[in-house]
């Protein structure tokens, strides 16, 4: 078994293999497409074309209803009308692959040595649920890998190329601007204290913790990839108006998806969709997020990997709106954090079950309610805080047996 | 949701129509009159929940000829929707094809939308068939009623009289819309029983119980998790 595994492993023979294996997926999605009643493609490839089709005819992708994401998007699938439909999906897959390959020099420039580096990598590359969604037509690949490459940059302290590519990272989805204050908590000046600094005035700490953020290299960052995002919004505002901005940022920022979904919000939202207090329970929800975000920023920046792989759980978890796309944001971070957990095997594994029951338990009322007619409403939503709790003591239990790189020390709390 | 009438229409192309061709006009739209009152139309909804299938099936009368063009046009309540991605994947694989009149929005919730309507040809590029099944899949918002009209048309009847209980009606020839013509309605020819489809909807009296559970339980998962992390916060060296 254990010789199985260093084979599998072998750098040329993991790489190589999971991209084949993503490839045949592909492959077989195209036949079943062809000749079944149940397709493999997601809806969401078919609105990408869409999009890009109209791209190719000079319109707007918005004429696409339900494109909500950016027009960078549509114009890197055009070579699906010119080329071929398949080529997104490639294109998916290679990211796919990519991010393996960014998780693998991550993992490397940490200090992991390259067999358990690949061993921890295979998490991902021979992973069924990234394949899939790969292999189905999600973009979800592209974010992970400009997420990752991001990481990689500021490790590798290659500031200008991580603001780059995270200026992109927000521009093509929102949730990666939560990690603008873990980053700027690690670039800013850290000032070791000394115990003369700790008996100064308090507001003179204050000051000093806020001048710290002045520093050359978090301008630099700020500026650049202040500069990437709002030079490609300022592009797209100019060639496709006002509804860009609407059905890319503002309709996420605003959304009230009142059908069901992993939300534990979900059903409070339906009920008082229509009531006077719709907005101020809206607002009252972004409050636990906002606030464990701020915590875990304060608490985990040194660790940047760490620290964004706990925002978007919390992200995720705490939303209005969630479903099982949003898992792949933190899943593709979850081997960065992995080497570091001292969780047994055992725990793991149950951790890792108890993620899929709490899932398996939402998924029952709700496949009732939409295919069969039930009213099972109380029981997703009983089943959606279910998943809240589960999800909660998932991340207790990571916070709690989670060891940092040398450079840092735990605070022990007796 | 209360619902479905049948009406059976039969419609006319507009051309030209010569003198002596008028006693020939007439014998083919009094055809069209006799074909609708014996055609047969019913209508079943299947499948549960929120994605259901409308099946209607039509049974012309045996002497009708094969050039006549059908028409099937559905008035929807604002409680449903069809899908028109769906609908254009579905129309390379079936002998249908439909046409709607109003763009629809997915997404939007029943009181905040209207009804719209739909224009089912049956086979329309070849002849028709005497027996003819169109399935549209449907899904929920909620129910109110939709009914169903058969229309019929033919090259060869070209002036239609409208006399009762036939009206002749104005709608599109083709699933192209690039024309309009008169097709034939029978008004009130057979009234079925209420049809209906149910939709399960959240129960506003646990308004109350609902938002403080779920703000209790998130403020708790907030403060457990907050707790713990900053208990075991990194500290800088």
């Amino acid at each position: 078994m254990e010789r199985l595994i260093t084979k599998l492993t072998e750098k040329h023979v993991l790489f190589t293999a999971s991209f084949a294996i993503r490839l045949t997926l592909v492959a077989y999605g195209d036949y079943q497409d062809r000749t079944m009643v149940v397709k493999y493609t997601d809806i969401d490839y078919h609105v990408f074309t869409d999009a890009a089709r109209f791209i190719t005819e000079g319109q707007s992708p918005y004429n696409r209803s339900t494109y909500r994401y950016t027009p960078l998007l549509a114009w890197l699938l055009t070579p699906n009308i010119y080329l071929s439909m398949v080529f997104g999906k490639i294109l998916f897959i290679v990211c796919d692959v990519l991010s393996g390959l960014l998780i693998y020099r991550i993992l490397r420039l940490r200090g992991l040595g390259s067999e358990t580096a690949r061993r921890v990598c295979s998490l991902w590359l021979l992973n069924p649920l990234p394949m899939g969604v790969s292999s189905r037509g999600n973009a979800e690949s592209i974010l992970a890998a400009l997420v990752l490459v991001t990481l990689l940059c500021i490790e590798a302290r290659h500031l200008i190329w991580a603001a780059i590519f995270y200026g992109l990272s927000v521009h093509m989805k929102i949730y990666p601007v939560t990690y603008a204050l873990p980053i700027a908590l690690t670039l800013r000046t850290f000032e070791t204290r000394s115990e003369e600094n700790y008996k100064r005035w308090r507001w003179r700490r204050f000051i000093g913790f806020m001048g710290s953020f002045l520093n050359r290299e978090l301008f630099l960052f700020a500026s650049v990839a202040g500069g990437v995002f709002f030079m490609l919004t300022a592009l797209f505002y100019y060639m496709y108006g006002w509804e860009f901005l609407h059905e890319t940022y503002l309709y996420h920022l605003t959304r009230r998806d009142i059908r069901h979904n992993f939300s534990p919000y979900f059903y409070m939202l339906y009920l008082t969709t229509d009531s006077r207090w719709s907005q101020w329970l809206g607002l009252l929800a972004f409050l636990p997020q906002l606030i464990l975000l701020l915590v875990a920023s304060w608490a985990f920046y040194s660790d940047l990997a760490f620290c964004c792989f706990l925002h978007t759980a919390i992200f995720v978890s705490f939303n209005k709106v969630c479903t099982s796309q949003y898992f792949l944001w933190y899943l593709c971070l979850l081997p960065l954090v992995i080497p570091h957990l001292s969780l047994s095997l055992k725990q793991g594994v149950g951790l890792l079950l108890l993620w899929f029951v709490g899932q398996g338990i939402w998924l029952g009322p709700a496949y009732f309610l939409e295919f069969e007619g039930y009213n099972t409403f109380l029981l997703i939503w009983l089943a959606g805080l279910l998943f809240l709790i589960i999800n909660s003591s998932i991340l207790i239990q990571i916070v709690a047996h989670y060891k940092p790189t040398q450079t840092s020390q735990r605070l022990k709390v007796e | 949701m209360y619902f479905v009438l049948i009406y059976a229409l039969a419609c006319l192309s507009t051309c030209h129509c010569h003198f002596i061709e008028k006693g020939k006009n007439e014998n083919h739209c009094g055809l069209l009159k006799q074909w609708l009152k014996s055609s047969l139309v019913s209508v079943e909804i299947v499948k549960e929940g929120f994605h259901r299938e409308v099946v209607t099936t039509v049974e012309l009368s045996p002497d009708v000829l094969s050039d006549v063009r059908v028409l099937l046009v559905h008035r929807w309540p604002r409680g449903v929707f069809v899908d028109p991605y769906q609908l254009a994947s579905l129309s390379d694989q079936s002998d249908w094809q439909i046409l709607l009149d109003s763009a629809i929005d997915l997404e939007v919730p029943a009181h905040k939308t209207v009804g719209f309507v739909t224009y089912v040809y049956p086979s329309p590029d070849g002849p028709t068939p005497r027996l003819l099944k169109v399935t549209i899949p449907i899904h929920g918002r909620y129910h109110e009623p939709s009914f169903v009209e058969l229309l019929l048309r033919t090259e060869k009847c070209t002036q239609l009289n409208n006399k009762e209980p036939y009206t002749a009606v104005v709608a599109p020839c083709t699933p192209d819309n690039s024309s309009t013509c008169q097709w034939v309605k029978l008004q009130h020819q057979q009234e079925r029983g209420a049809m209906g489809v149910q939709f399960p909807v959240g129960d506003g009296s646990l308004v109350r119980p609902v938002c403080g559970g779920t703000l209790l339980v998130t403020v708790l998962c907030c403060v457990a998790l907050s707790k713990h992390m900053w208990k075991h916060r990194i500290i800088k060296q």
